[in-house]
């Protein structure tokens, strides 16, 4: 059967047309896939050569006229063989290695062709099949297939030469639908979707083809018998439609990063078995905003979670205060060291006016004074909150909690920065609650739980999306309060590919310990407080080795939280 | 051929090169300085900049090149000592250059406490040209002892010793990269001291030259296949779809190196570019443009010609 949702690497696909097309402005109508869901790098670029060479808006209204025909796959690929000659003419003087991919490609053909069953091969589209055996016999210096004196024709008429232009290429697509499908593409009767009274002859066709030729773009969206293969659910952010886009939008508000930049990022983050999530990063979501019915009941529970939250502060005052004077008295000390760079004595640097006579008496040339190899350091610490549904049952205690780390590190000068972390139709999102340059903690309060927790993904894009005023000497921390549980609803992906590996259990943990690794080796000291099923501490264990510690209610936190602050900041 | 004689060939104005010859008699090299009077293995291309950056020079102003990695920023700075043909004092800066680093600190010479003049006091003192390198990874407040000496008082206070004047044919060339991790914009009180050449992205035409340049005995037809792909590169880094690393005109030329010791075209760009961004998702992007461009297999033969 042919799968009309093939997993594949559908941005790197992209990346080849824009690189073969000069240009990053495009959105492709078409993208070329091998069955097994990788890019096909030369029909990528013949499809981004055609916007080079040609007026892609022409081309792509002539597609569109036959796009709702049952052989409108076979049209494509047909029409693509002549235009694959006519770009591949195109484009050879300017540049040569075109000779040697379509050498390659040819190859690759066979290759594949070699490993069809019998089976396979029955359900194959013949005409089709006949003439790429051709063209790709032709590229390698390979031996043509016995055809017939039609396919021998066909063949021919699909050498579109060079030296034709879009109107040139137009008319002889159109010429060649007219004369070997005896279909008019701008004939209005034939464009009713009925199919061709001949079509019994083709019945068996595209079981299975040599490379999917996808439609992707908009022009063909809500078309009602469109081809059903619009990029959307396909490619490396599989799964995920525009409609979850506009919700994520709708729940959590605009993306802060712009969406170039958001490319950017989540080449960055999203690889590996994170390759098939996508990354959304707001602030406080808005409050009051219009909304539709399913998303205004969700801003309205978190509206009143926040209640909860602050009344829950409120009971336990005295509590909260204590444990915030405990925590930042735990830390003084320490930090103060830290922080002030010592100098030391030497041979170079300021003069030290009191020890200057250890010079002529003592012979000590060390009375200057410069600095020690202590350089100066800050320190900017985020707090990472999992808020998914497992953490539902303790929202207003994980809410004080972060609330009272966040008061104490910023009563002692340390820029916090506080993030919620969660997942949601393909989108882990991270919210900042309160944003580093803030001495107000209460957005804090804004915390609620709901979806799932991709934990490497947010580790990771909380370490790649870096708070303000960070210089080459500041130290970051990174703080996770957590329940040691990852687990998503999108699944793992490999290598851009996705597969049919749920992102839970042990592949979740190991991931998440890779993603602290990485953290650790970009210099970000990164621990957790453990606040969750016993069960899952040795999930705490493997992913934060000794920087994490249990809590197991709100009163136990100063204590260590502070011994694991200490322990991160200390520890080199 | 001279770096002069080389401007004549690029067609910049005979009235700026003769401004030139009239500065350089005028300010003749110390012996003693002479060994730091580059001598720049690479040209900078493009006449525009070039004729710009002479007025500059000759304006008797101080330059700050700005621009995007790989524009030549450093290659234009070591040119223009060599141009004028002025010692040049290069200060790296770094998130912890301070004053002392820069003007220079006391020290005990053996017998009692003396000064070490550090690149800059040494650059004002005996004529050279500075070249302050990624000025925008320093913080601001420690280049203050910057500004006197790269204003209309041309002079250095040195707490504790003397007022040092800029001799006149002293000038500071600044570079910065808006993008790099760690830097910052510059204040005001100090760009105001500066007169801004934004860097344009090399030109095809003019990298060719610089790897012909380079590689005299390049096969022309590769070597332009080679500006191509530097061009695909940039237009992708451009866009944001990788990242700046593979974006590396130092890498570029090193795979020539690299070919030229009969290292096949693929490994040498795999090692020069591909390899060095970490990311496989990116990797795979950046051997997308190359594949797409250069053959993976050209050998030492087909690159060079005999």
């Amino acid at each position: 059967m042919i799968k009309k949702n093939p997993s594949a690497n559908e941005r790197r696909s992209r990346n080849i047309i824009w690189n073969a097309a000069g240009s990053y402005d495009i959105e492709p109508y078409f993208l070329a896939y091998f069955p097994d869901g990788t890019q096909d790098l030369y029909l990528d670029m013949i499809i981004g050569l055609a916007y080079k060479w040609f007026d892609m808006d022409r081309l792509s209204d002539f597609f569109s006229r036959y796009e709702h025909v049952r052989r409108a796959e076979e049209f494509d690929a047909m029409l693509w063989l002549g235009l694959e000659n006519c770009l591949f003419e195109k484009e050879l003087p300017g540049r040569p290695v075109m000779r040697s991919l379509r050498h390659e490609r040819g190859e690759l053909f066979f290759e594949n062709r070699e490993g069809l069953s019998r089976q396979q091969m029955m359900y194959q589209s013949m005409p089709l099949f006949t003439q790429q055996e051709a063209r790709w016999a032709d590229a390698c210096g390979r031996k043509r297939p016995v055809m017939s004196l039609r396919e021998k024709r066909i063949s021919e008429r699909l050498r579109f030469e060079g030296s034709l232009d879009t109107e040139g290429v137009t008319e002889r697509m159109r010429d060649f639908l007219k004369e070997y499908y005896r279909f008019d593409p701008y004939d209005v009767k034939n464009t009713s979707g009925t199919s061709h009274p001949l079509s019994f002859l083709f019945r068996r066709e595209h079981k299975r083809k040599d490379t999917f030729l996808l439609r992707a773009g908009e022009i063909y969206k809500g078309h009602p018998k469109a081809v059903s293969l619009h990029h959307d659910g396909l490619g490396r952010f599989a799964g995920i439609s525009k409609e979850d886009t506009g919700y994520i939008r709708d729940v959590f508000g605009e993306c802060i990063l712009p969406e170039r930049e958001m490319n950017r990022f989540e080449n960055e983050v999203c690889t590996g078995d994170d390759a098939p999530a996508r990354i959304w990063i707001s602030k406080k979501s808005p409050a009051e905003r219009p909304a539709k019915k399913e998303t205004a009941e969700i801003i309205g529970k978190r509206l009143r979670q926040k209640e909860k939250n602050d009344a829950y502060l409120k009971e336990h005052s005295m509590m909260v205060r204590s444990s915030i004077r405990a925590l930042k008295a735990h830390m003084d000390t320490a930090l103060s060291s830290f922080l002030r760079p010592l100098p030391e004595k030497a041979k170079t640097g300021a003069l030290m006016s009191s020890q200057a006579y250890r010079l002529p008496v003592l012979n000590d040339p060390r009375v200057f004074l410069k600095d020690g190899d202590e350089i100066e350091a800050g320190i900017v610490a985020d707090i990472l909150l999992d808020a998914s549904q497992s953490r539902m049952h303790a929202q207003e205690s994980i809410a004080a909690e972060a609330y009272i780390i966040a008061s104490s590190l910023v009563s002692l000068g340390i820029p916090v920065r506080v993030m919620t972390f969660r997942s949601i139709r393909g989108y882990t999102v991270l919210e900042v609650l309160k944003e580093t340059a803030e001495k107000d903690c209460s957005g804090v309060m804004s915390y609620y739980a709901g979806g799932w927790n991709r934990d490497s993904l947010a580790i990771k894009t909380a370490g790649s999306y870096a708070p303000q005023g960070i210089t080459g000497g500041t130290t970051r921390l990174m703080l996770v309060l957590t329940d040691a549980n990852p687990n998503d609803s999108t699944p793992v992906g490999r290598d851009g590919l996705r597969s049919s590996a749920e992102y839970e259990g042990i592949i979740a943990v190991k991931d998440t310990e890779e993603a602290v690794i990485e953290l650790k080796d970009k210099g970000i000291r990164t621990g957790a407080v453990f606040h969750g099923n016993p069960a899952h501490l040795c999930n705490a264990q493997q992913i934060y080795g000794n920087d994490y510690v249990q809590i197991r209610n709100v009163n136990q936190l100063a204590r260590g939280a502070g011994t694991l602050l200490l322990k991160l900041i200390c520890t080199e | 051929m001279g770096v002069i004689d080389f401007l004549k060939d690029e067609g910049v104005d005979e009235s700026l090169l003769e401004g030139v010859r009239e500065f350089r008699d005028r300010y003749p090299v110390a012996d003693e300085n002479s060994i730091r009077v580059p001598d720049p293995e690479y040209r900078y291309y493009g006449r525009r900049i070039w004729e710009l950056a002479i007025a500059a020079i000759l304006a008797g102003k101080n330059l700050l090149l700005a621009g995007p990695k790989a524009t030549g920023k450093n290659v234009l700075a070591e040119n223009l000592a060599a141009l004028f043909s002025r010692p040049m004092w290069t200060v790296s800066f770094h998130i912890n250059t301070d004053a002392a680093w820069l003007v220079g600190t006391d020290t005990y010479d053996g017998n009692k406490v003396v000064f070490r003049a550090g690149p800059i006091y040494r650059c004002a003192a005996e004529g050279g040209f500075g070249v302050l390198d990624e000025i925008n990874m320093a913080k601001n407040e420690s280049l203050a002892v910057l500004h006197a000496a790269l204003d209309f008082r041309r002079s250095i206070d040195i707490p504790g010793y003397d007022r040092i004047a800029l001799r006149p044919e002293t000038r500071f060339i600044a570079t910065m990269n808006h993008g790099y991790a760690g830097t910052r914009d510059l204040n005001e009180a100090l760009t105001s001291r500066f007169v801004v050449l934004d860097m344009p992205l090399m030109a095809e035409d003019d990298l060719v030259r610089l790897i012909g340049a380079r590689y005299s005995h390049v096969n022309p037809k590769i070597c332009a296949q080679f500006a191509k792909l530097y061009g695909e590169l940039e237009k992708k880094a451009e866009s944001g779809e990788i990242s700046e690393t593979a974006l590396d005109l130092r890498g570029l030329l090193d795979a020539f190196a690299l070919m030229e010791q009969g290292v096949s075209s693929g490994d040498a760009l795999s090692m020069c570019i591909i390899d060095k961004t970490f990311d496989s998702y990116e990797r795979g992007l950046i051997r997308d443009v190359i594949k797409a461009r250069i053959p993976m297999d050209l050998t030492r033969d087909i690159v060079f010609e005999k």
